[in-house]
């Protein structure tokens, strides 16, 4: 049985045990006389989380599982001149090879060796499928039964179901943790991979990023250069300019919609300045390549400044614009929780409206401010899709906002888009680069939320 | 009538009388307000205040809470136009010049009427700052030096430049409640005034800090008129001059502060000062 | 003033000093009051010009030009041997119909060089048409009628305009040029609804690129994220919220889950990379893991909306739950959940929204590859919409320039679709405690 009838039919029996299960309580209660524990639906739940769960957990392992297996089955019947010395990419064009000659969709002449892996494979994965449909089943039915032996009228069945209830309940929450450890692990592995093959000092501290060469002398990083220095320059000046642009402009903005707006005007406005945050960035992306980097190049041109069309400051100009609601929403919520006996006190001196707020209102939202505009930058600098389309690859070592810059994460999507080759520094390179986007982010994020956090506890 | 009677009796204004009882004028006013009405929205809050503000004199406005008498202190300087929907109607002139109209710039007047509020309110900025902020603002000081002699008079004449001269340069909010008070005082002065309108200085301080600022009051007297909104009696009782007693938005009483307290003409303010409500 | 030892000014001095500052004050004042609004009003210009522009690109794309040609079904080019074999009809060469209509057309075209340019007129979405026309109605071979077909999308840029003004046009191009006018006087050339662009799948050819294969990927992958993404995020919030015990264990996920959400996405993508395609082996460029992926993006939106929505309902409700001898777990889902699901609806919109227009992530999971079939499972090889903007934005030939504009449209069409209903949500069932 394919893996989604078996989902749903594990999912239906579950559904027959509950309504079944409910039932017979119901009429035990009423035979025998005696009050149940729990109500009847919770020896239902109970049934049927005992009939889902056995069968469900043996689908997911299946389905983690299976894949690997199957092919290294598959593997074990190449002869062994095929997998010796080849190199790990070889081996991935392989399995893919016979895997497509298994559902019949390869086309071309077809290595005996590799046919009989081939067929191998089908013959592992209808056996597979048998074992999966037999195991799942049962697992489920000796689950129902054992729960059917359980019922009643003593026992404690909501007890029983709302403990499981609580195990799910933590289990979810920690898929954060999960989540967090799988990026750290996921990242941090294929870096130190990486840095066997590279030495962490010249990644470091390179002024040089060239990842091409490497992959032309099919020379294991010995000759690309992987230095990041131009890279985080480049990533610096585009976050640079984008703040330039978001910071005034939502702050103002912010400091215009709380203190001088009349209430129907915010209404209007503040809703429309926050559709720019709704706006996918590969929108910004083509906007930034369709209209502000040609505007930009052609008033370049009318002025005498040459300004390259993959310029920073069309992808910094156009990130900005994304950042804008961003600042002003952060500021507005910052501005409005300066209590209102500080303005008081600033009036009632006889400072004008302005006065009041840059030397009073403002200093006092400004730590506030402050951890907005650095949760902005850590959006900046992870941004990807506006400087994949609007950015250049060539990796400059310059600050002139004019010129053509590169970025971490437009050489993570160049590196990783496209064949790849899971074994190579090129390759690599993208994930220690990764790791150097997480981190940079993650620094910027904690000392951020930590300067909100203690902000907002100071008016609270 | 004999001694056994109910004093109240005697009162010749009863409950229900709603027109102001006493003298409200006064010679040589300061600040003179005729027929003054404050709505919020629909909300009439005070109504037809007639009264004169003396100069140098404390006058303190008691009642009981939601009486209107902070409501009607904050027409003063205009503290009203930072309350959306609140109107102030009638005439309010201060040394003979109108105050209420749109026309009236409230920045001069605010630099002329001070207000220290309920709750101490130091800016998250420095001791010297705080103080310095007023006259910084309004270009009082043509040199560094000069700011400092503001400053420091200041903080004389609110009685804390002992506490503080050392470290000017700390934050004010790091000062205890007292102080902080002392310190918003000091802050109004710095502007140099002619009417500090205070609203319930002292409801938030422990009783040695209340005393102090009573004290202050006292002295400050001399050099500036102040109309003080309290919740106690006794504080009324201690720094006023001339009191004024409000009811419902009314202003109900007014007189010499002797008076008031000894020989209420009204039976509601005999009512309150012997705390029968409240 | 009878005091001035104290004063180091007098009070009508101070009054002086005030007044001969205002005006400069309350200019100040202005000008920061108009800073303000400056501001404002270039954020929406930057919004209105991202409109119109991308509107301005993008709205010709849903009509295209079609040319009336009277088309003779010739036997001996359809079906030489008559059997009406449905696999002989497939294979006929059907541009030599359309070819040899023009050609009458213009019987005036000799030469080489205008002889290619001519059959370069139509392409390969006529042949289509007519083969789709053939195959539906066997019939019409031998008869002659007048059909309307598709034109080449050089040819439809042209009519349209879009290759700018005349005398930047090649050659070539103002060749075309007097063929579509005498076309045009004929009254051969209408544009119609781009039906292609809706039902079709990605392909090489601007002309009969369509987004269909891209928005039923999109579908799959949300699919898979809203599943998944709100029953994990509800119940985080819950445990959170309303059961966890207040220790650094509880800390340490809250401010986890804070980070989370400000991770950039492409780090999500590194991650469903590295441990879904590589080490689990699922299915490279699938709806599947590309909804794993955006279920991990999209979990700390939700939990956070989620938590607020909870925090939100007072605590009278459990306490009176509590009270009349509920457990916790039925004072939860019992009492507190219903009274959260607005909120928790409205966070959970917004979270979808976000990731219906994620496409970072997605290019690293192999979601970027050229697809031309419409993915039918959450395994098979699939691309989104936002991705396949990306993958049109890079193509040098024009048509796919006013294509990408009109996907952005559809994909913003979408987007305010989702976020409307957000706001009508939280308008219709916001309540106050």
């Amino acid at each position: 049985m394919e893996k989604s009838t078996l989902f749903l039919l594990i999912l239906l029996g579950s559904t027959i045990a509950y309504m079944r299960t409910t039932w017979r309580a119901r009429t035990l209660a009423e035979t025998s006389g005696r009050k149940l524990h729990s109500l009847p639906g919770f020896y239902g739940y109970y049934t049927a989380l005992w009939c889902a769960l056995p069968g469900l957990l043996l689908l997911l392992l299946w389905l983690l599982g299976e894949g690997s297996l199957l092919t290294a089955g598959a593997l074990a019947r190449l002869p062994e001149s095929f997998l010796d010395g080849a190199a790990p990419e070889k081996i991935q064009l392989l399995v893919n090879d016979i895997k497509s000659i298994a559902q019949g969709s390869f086309e071309g002449q077809i290595d005996p060796a590799i046919q009989m892996a081939a067929d191998r494979f089908s013959e592992l994965t209808q056996w597979s499928r048998i074992l999966l449909t037999v195991l799942s089943i049962t697992a489920s039915l000796s689950g129902l039964l054992f729960a059917q032996t359980r019922i009643n009228p003593d026992f404690r069945a909501r007890n029983h179901v709302e403990t499981v209830v609580r195990v799910v309940l933590i289990g979810c929450a920690l898929t954060a943790i999960f989540t967090t450890v799988g990026i750290v692990l996921s990242v941090l592995i294929e870096s130190l991979r990486f840095f066997n093959m590279v030495p962490i000092t010249d990644f470091l501290f390179g002024l040089k990023w060239s990842p091409q060469i490497a992959m032309r002398a099919d020379q294991a990083g010995s000759s690309g250069a992987f230095g990041v220095i131009p890279l985080l320059l480049g990533t610096l000046l585009i976050s640079t300019v984008a703040l330039v642009v978001a910071v005034p402009i939502g702050l103002l903005s912010a400091i215009y919609l709380s203190e001088y707006a009349t209430p129907n005007f915010r209404a209007i406005a503040k809703p429309l300045i926050e559709i720019l945050a709704g706006i996918p960035t590969v929108v910004y992306g083509f906007f930034a390549a369709l209209v502000v980097a040609p505007f930009l190049r052609n008033m370049g041109a009318e002025i005498g400044l040459e300004i390259s069309s993959e310029s920073a400051l069309a992808a910094g100009l156009v990130m900005g614009i994304m950042i804008i609601p961003f600042v002003s929403s952060l500021s507005d919520d910052f501005i409005n929780a300066v209590p209102q006996s500080l303005r008081d006190g600033a009036y009632a001196l006889g400072a004008t409206q302005s006065e009041t707020i840059r030397q009073v209102v403002i200093p006092a939202a400004l730590p506030g401010i402050v951890g907005g505009i650095l949760l902005a930058a850590s959006r900046a600098i992870g941004e990807t899709m506006i400087v994949v389309m609007a950015a250049g690859l060539s990796a400059n070592l310059t600050l002139n906002p004019l010129a053509a810059v590169t970025t971490v994460t437009t050489q993570i999507v160049t590196l990783l888009v496209g064949d790849q080759e899971f074994d190579s520094p090129k390759t690599l390179a993208a994930f220690a680069l990764g790791l150097i986007l997480f981190i940079l982010t993650l620094c910027l994020n904690i000392l951020a939320l930590r300067i909100v956090r203690k902000y907002r506890e100071q008016y609270e | 009538m004999t001694k056994l009677e109910n004093s109240t009796m005697e009162r010749p204004f009863h409950r229900e009388h709603r027109s102001t009882v006493g003298t409200f004028t006064s010679d040589n006013p300061r600040i003179v307000c005729r027929s003054v009405d404050v709505y919020y929205g629909e909300k009439h809050a005070v109504q037809n205040i007639n009264i004169d503000v003396g100069r140098h004199q404390v006058i303190a406005l008691i009642g009981p809470s939601g009486c209107g008498k902070s409501t009607f202190l904050r027409c003063l300087n205009r503290m009203n136009d930072t309350i959306p929907d609140c109107r102030v109607t009638g005439d309010i002139s201060m040394d003979g010049i109108a105050i209420n109209g749109p026309e009236v710039d409230v920045v001069p007047l605010r630099a002329q009427v001070g207000m220290v509020f309920q709750k101490p309110n130091p800016f998250p900025k420095s001791i010297f700052e705080n103080v310095a902020y007023g006259p910084r603002i309004h270009g009082l000081a043509s040199n560094p030096s000069d700011l400092e002699e503001i400053v420091e008079n200041s903080l004389r004449r609110a009685g804390l430049w002992d506490e503080v001269k050392d470290r000017l340069p700390q934050p004010g909010t790091g000062l205890s409640g007292g102080q902080q008070q002392r310190l918003c005082i000091a802050r109004t002065i710095a502007v140099n005034p002619e009417v500090i309108l205070m609203d319930e200085p002292c409801s938030a301080l422990d009783p040695i800090a209340t005393a102090k600022i009573e004290q202050l009051i006292d002295e400050l007297r001399a050099l500036y008129t102040i109309v003080i909104v309290t919740h106690s009696m006794q504080q009324a009782a201690r720094v006023s001059q001339r009191t004024a007693f409000f009811h419902l938005g009314h202003l109900i009483e007014v007189g010499e502060t002797a008076q008031v307290f000894t020989n209420p003409q009204h039976q509601l303010t005999e009512e309150y000062i012997t705390g029968r409500f409240g | 003033m009878s005091d001035s030892s104290h004063q180091p000014l007098s009070r009508g001095h101070t009054h002086d000093i005030v007044m001969a500052g205002l005006a400069k004050r309350r200019s100040a004042e202005k000008r920061f009051r108009l800073f303000g609004l400056a501001s404002i009003v270039a954020g929406l210009i930057f919004l209105l010009v991202l409109f119109v522009s991308i509107i301005g690109n993008g709205y010709s794309a849903f009509t295209y030009a079609n040319v009336a040609l009277d088309i003779t079904f010739d036997q001996a080019v359809i079906d030489p041997e008559g059997h009406r074999n449905p696999g002989t009809l497939a294979a006929a060469d059907y541009d030599t119909l359309w070819k040899a209509s023009l050609e009458k057309l213009f019987p005036d075209v000799t030469g080489r060089q205008q002889k290619r340019a001519l059959n370069a007129f139509m392409g390969f979405s006529a042949d289509k048409r007519l083969k789709d026309m053939v195959i539906g109605d066997p019939s019409l071979i031998g008869t002659t009628k007048t059909v309307w077909l598709p034109v080449d999308d050089t040819i439809d840029m042209l009519i349209k305009g879009k290759l700018g003004k005349e005398e930047e046009l090649n050659e070539r191009h103002l060749l075309d040029q007097a063929w579509i006018k005498t076309l045009q006087d004929q009254n051969r050339i209408r544009s119609s609804f781009n039906r292609e662009f809706f039902t079709n799948g990605d392909s090489r050819e601007p002309e009969a690129a369509g987004i269909w294969g891209a928005v039923t990927g999109s579908a799959l992958t949300l699919l898979i994220t809203i599943g998944l993404s709100l029953p994990i995020g509800i119940a985080a919030a819950i445990y959170l919220e309303e059961f966890a015990p207040r220790n650094r264990w509880t800390d340490l996920i809250e401010v986890n889950i804070n980070n989370l959400a400000a991770v950039p996405s492409i780090v999500f993508g590194l991650l469903g990379l590295a441990v879904f395609i590589n080490f689990f082996g699922l299915p490279r460029s699938s709806p599947l893991v590309g909804g794993l992926v955006l279920t991990l993006m999209t979990l700390p939106v939700i939990i956070i909306a989620a938590r607020s929505a909870l925090k939100s309902v007072p605590p009278s409700v459990r306490e009176a739950a509590l009270g009349i001898g509920a457990s916790p777990v039925q004072m939860v889902f019992d009492h507190v959940l219903p009274l959260a699901v607005p909120g928790i609806m409205t966070g959970a919109i917004i979270g979808t929204a976000r990731a219906l227009g994620e496409s970072a992530p997605l290019l690293m999971i192999g979601m970027v590859a050229f697809i031309v079939d419409i993915p039918k499972t959450f395994t098979s090889a699939a691309t989104v919409l936002p991705v396949q903007i990306y993958l049109w934005a890079d193509s040098p030939e024009r048509a796919f320039n006013e294509r990408t504009s009109a996907a952005i449209m559809v994909l913003l069409a979408f987007l305010m679709i989702m976020n409307g209903f957000a706001v009508y949500v939280r308008r219709r069932y916001e309540r106050r405690w």
